[in-house]
Formats: C-alpha cells, structure tokens, sequence
C-alpha cells in the first residue's frame, strides 16, 4: 500500500548544514503565527510565513448577522484599532442602504479614527520596543496610551472594542467639555511622543540594530503589493487618506511622511511620525467641527439592501490600506462580506527581507511590517 | 552624532523622569472618573448619550417585556433571555424581563439602543467579577438596582507630567 502525506505535511530532505526552525505559532516572538525558517549557521536561508492559526471566519459570520449586529465581531480582528478596521464596512454599508450621514458625525468619525490609530501604533511600538531588548520603550508607550484610551473611554464609554460607528454616523455625541479635554491630553500625548527621539529612535543601539537590515526596495513595494507604512518607509508616497479621501479628509490638511531607506529603522519610524500627524488632523478636526448638530440618522430597525448590488470601500488604518467588499441581496444580511487586509498584504514581503539577514535580526524585521495576525487571518 | 553621545543622551532623557510625578492608577485605592451615569439611548432622536457601558440598570415600570433587547443581542453574545418574574406590572402583561449572563456579554450597548420605552440603560459598574458562572447570572431583581461606583480618580496634567490625581 502506497501512502502520500498532502504536501504541507510531507517530509522534508534534511541536508546537514541547514537546520529548520518553527518560530511560534505560541512563541511570544511572533505573535499567533508560525515563521518556518531555515538556518544555516546563524543565517536565515529561506523563511515560510504560515498564517491562520487564529483564523475565526469573520467574513462568513458576517453573512449570517443584519448589518447591525455585524457591528461588534468585525471590529474583533484588530480590537486596538477598532474603529478603523470597522471604517470600511460602515462606509459600504451606507451606500448600499442609502444613508446619508451628518456633518458632525463626520468629523466624530475623523477624530475617533486618528485617535485609535494612534492607539494601535503606541501598542504595536511597545511591542517593537520589547523584542529590540528596549523595556523602557515598553513601558513609555504602554503608559502614554493611557491618554488616549482615557478619551475614547469619554467619546464611546469602552476602552476597547467601542462599537461606536453605525451606519448612518456614530452611536452617541460628545460627551460634554469633550473638545477641551481632547485638545490638553492630545497637546500632551505629542509631547511626550517626541520624547520618544532621545531614547529610541536617536538611540545609536537601536540605528545599529535596524539600519540596513531587512532592506525592501521601491520596486520590490509596489510589486509586492505592500501599504502603509511599509510602502511608505520605501519612498512611495501613498496614502488613501489623501489619494482617495473619506469622509471629512478631504476638508482637514493632511501631510504623509516619507522615508527612502525601506529599512527596519524606516519602517519603525514612520508610524511614529504618522502619530504627529494624527495629532495635528485631531486639532484640525475640534477646530473645523460644528459645533452642534445631529451625529446618527435615525434607522429603521432592519434595514435592507436595495436589491442586487455591490460595494468597495478602503480607509488607511494604523497598518496600510484596509477594504471592505460587501454585496447585498436586498434582504437584511449581506450576501457576502470581505475584508481585504493591509496584514496580509505586507506579509508577503518577509520571506524576502528575512533571507540572508542573521537570526537575531528577525523579531526587528518581522514587527516592522507592522503585522497583525488576527487581522491577517481574520 | 557620536555613539557616546547619543548612549548618553538617552541616558539623560530616562534620568529626567525621576523629577516626574508617576502615572500609575492605583487600582483598586483610586478608582477611575467617568463621564455621566453611564451609556444611555434616547429612542426619539435615535442618538444615545456618552457614558461607560458597564453593567445594565433595568427599569420595572417602563419594560413591557417586548424582547427587542433579547433580539438585538442574538447575533452579537445571546446573553440575553427573556424570564418570567413575580410581580405585576400594568405596562407587562406577560411578566417577562431579560434577564442578562455577563459571562457572554460583550458590552456593546446594542441591547440599549434597540428599547424603544427607555427601560434598559448602562451604568457605570464594571466589577462584575464572581466566583461561579451561575454568579454572572443577573435576574431582573438584580438587574433593578442602581450600583454605587467609587469615582476619584481623573487625568491631570502639570509642568511635571500627567498624573491621576
């Protein structure tokens, strides 16, 4: 009797020098994925990232809900960056029901976006900083966060997870005073920020240990596929919050910050100059907002699509391009709902800045891509 | 800029921060201040009003036992179940109430914004823990009193740094 493994469980020739090494999918080092790397020596000679290990079907669940209740679980793959990552499907979804959404609750949506975007970055740099042996840079960000899940705790009353967009604009109103609050913890929050540069990125420690290491170049991003701010740390200036604006950003003076290197310490840099920004857009956004108004239209209680039709919408998240497909049937669940996200997308470029580099370089690398494995697997 | 340099300027910046007050919440001594009584839905305008979503206040004169709630929260946790209960109330004629297990509960307010007849609100309780799972169990009886929450503790920020003063 002959017996064949299928081709993921088959056996591997094992040479002598090369030795094959599973980093996770339960090592802290890597987040809920596996990284199948080969090494010789101390030197990565191929690497094989296997997502899916907290894959949960979000985008089949999603078929089963009315677009209301959809809500709360597709903002589960990122709960840091819960409102961007729920952007996209609200976005569609008022097209799809024809909806029109009021002026104040635009610039709601603008600032609670930045500030979670804000939010998701701190996080992700207190994990950056942790695996580079930096504690200090995991306690700073994880502290400072504090300011802003202290505001959006105000605006939607969860620190995570806020459920605060709906179709048709945000579920409450600022809470009172909100505007000066926002405006003193914001002040402060970029304050400290700049802090950061004395201690981490000036820190010649760190610059040896990201400089040239994982280089990805300009043709390499675009032919990959690569968003965010991997594809902005390799010298294209792209950003959907310009080049396609949403909302109200078309309004608000919205800069992106580029870097040519498209190295580890580029790509690590960006997203901390994406907060600055974020700082200024929030001013923008207190400032230019009116004053009082209507922030949600008032829904029927199921609505319904209006028969065969479909939608695409993208924002720029905290990690790239985030879009959301969703086709309607006309009944009160869509038919189908995908999320196309920015994880994903520059993950396909590890393998290739993971060859050659030396073992211990792979968490700086790895955690510049700014990866998410919930929000890959979904 | 010189390696030395900048070891020691990151040194200086870390040595600046004894001068700092500290940040640290002291849970469970401070407790944290929120904004208004908690998450609450108005029906008529259709816009809820800003507070914490924390454990849910039942009112027993204004639910008539229509199960909105209950379906609201079917595709999000299904913690909600609709109980028969002792008392009479006019608006009520079947006598039932939700009932909600905080075991399942996502605290996504959906519940709040589906009562048309102001009965259901979210307060500012969020110490819910319990030994058994039959404890996160809360009967309308539970679920009618209004919780007292502890609240001292807001962000303050001086010269010196941002504290919870």
């Amino acid at each position: 009797m002959t017996f064949t493994l299928p081709p993921g469980l088959a056996l591997q020739k094992v040479d002598e020098r090369i030795m094959t090494l599973n980093v996770g999918p339960q090592h802290p080092g890597s987040g809920h994925m596996r990284i199948i790397v080969q090494i010789d020596g101390d030197y990565i000679v191929a690497c094989d990232p296997d997502p899916g290990y907290v894959h949960r079907g979000e985008e089949k669940m999603a078929e089963y809900r009315n677009y209301i209740t959809n809500i709360p679980h597709l903002e589960r793959p990122v709960i840091h960056d819960s409102c961007n990552v729920l952007y996209p499907y609200v976005l569609g979804a008022e097209e799809l029901l024809g909806i029109e959404v009021p002026e104040r609750a635009k610039y709601v949506r603008v600032i609670a976006s930045e500030l979670n975007r804000c939010i998701y970055i701190m996080y992700w740099l207190a994990i950056y900083g942790i695996f580079l042996g930096h504690s200090t840079m995991f306690m700073w960000p994880a502290g400072d966060r504090e300011l802003l899940i202290d505001l959006m705790e105000k605006m939607t009353g969860a620190r995570v997870t806020h459920a605060h967009f709906v179709p048709g604009g945000v579920r409450n109103d600022l809470p009172p005073n909100f505007e000066d609050v926002c405006l003193r913890q914001v002040n402060y929050f970029e304050k400290r920020i700049k802090e950061y540069a004395a201690v981490f990125y000036d820190n010649p420690i760190l610059i040896a240990r990201t400089r040239d290491t994982g280089v990805l170049s300009r043709q390499d991003a675009i032919r990959y596929g690569t968003t965010g701010s991997v594809l902005r740390a390799s010298g294209v200036d792209y950003d959907l919050r310009i080049k396609e604006p949403y909302d109200v950003y078309d309004e608000l003076d919205v800069h992106t910050n580029v870097m040519n290197e498209g190295d580890s310490y580029a790509r690590s840099r960006i997203p901390w100059l994406d907060m600055m920004e974020s700082c200024n857009i929030i001013r923008q956004a207190l400032q230019k907002m009116p004053k009082s108004g209507s922030v949600r239209t008032k829904l029927k209680p199921n609505p319904k699509g209006k028969g065969l039709d479909s939608v695409y919408k993208r924002v720029e998240s905290g990690r790239g391009s985030l879009g959301c497909y969703i086709v309607s049937d006309g009944k009160t669940e869509p038919y189908r709902v995908k999320l196309s996200v920015p994880s994903f997308r520059n993950l396909i470029a590890l393998p290739n800045l993971l060859k050659g580099e030396k073992l211990g370089n792979m968490p700086s690398v790895y955690w510049s891509l700014n990866y998410w494995p919930v929000e890959a697997d979904r | 800029m010189g390696t030395a340099t900048g070891i020691i300027r990151a040194l200086n910046s870390g040595i600046k921060h004894i001068a700092t007050k500290r940040f640290t919440l002291r849970y469970p001594e401070e407790k944290l201040k929120f904004v208004g009584d908690g998450y609450q839905f108005d029906p008529s305008t259709g816009v809820g009003i800003a507070g914490l979503k924390g454990r849910h206040m039942l009112f027993h004169d204004h639910c008539t036992g229509c199960q909105l709630c209950s379906i609201a929260c079917e595709g999000v946790a299904e913690a909600i179940a609709m109980v028969k209960v002792p008392e009479e109330q006019k608006q009520n004629k079947k006598s039932i109430m939700p009932q909600i297990d905080y075991g399942k509960c996502v605290f996504c307010g959906l519940c709040v914004d589906a009562c048309p007849f102001y009965a259901l609100y979210m307060t500012n309780d969020y110490e819910l823990s319990s030994f058994s799972k039959e404890g996160l169990i809360y009967t309308p009886a539970q679920l009618q009193v209004k919780p007292y929450v502890a609240q001292d503790s807001e962000i303050q920020i001086s010269d010196r740094g941002a504290t919870h003063g």
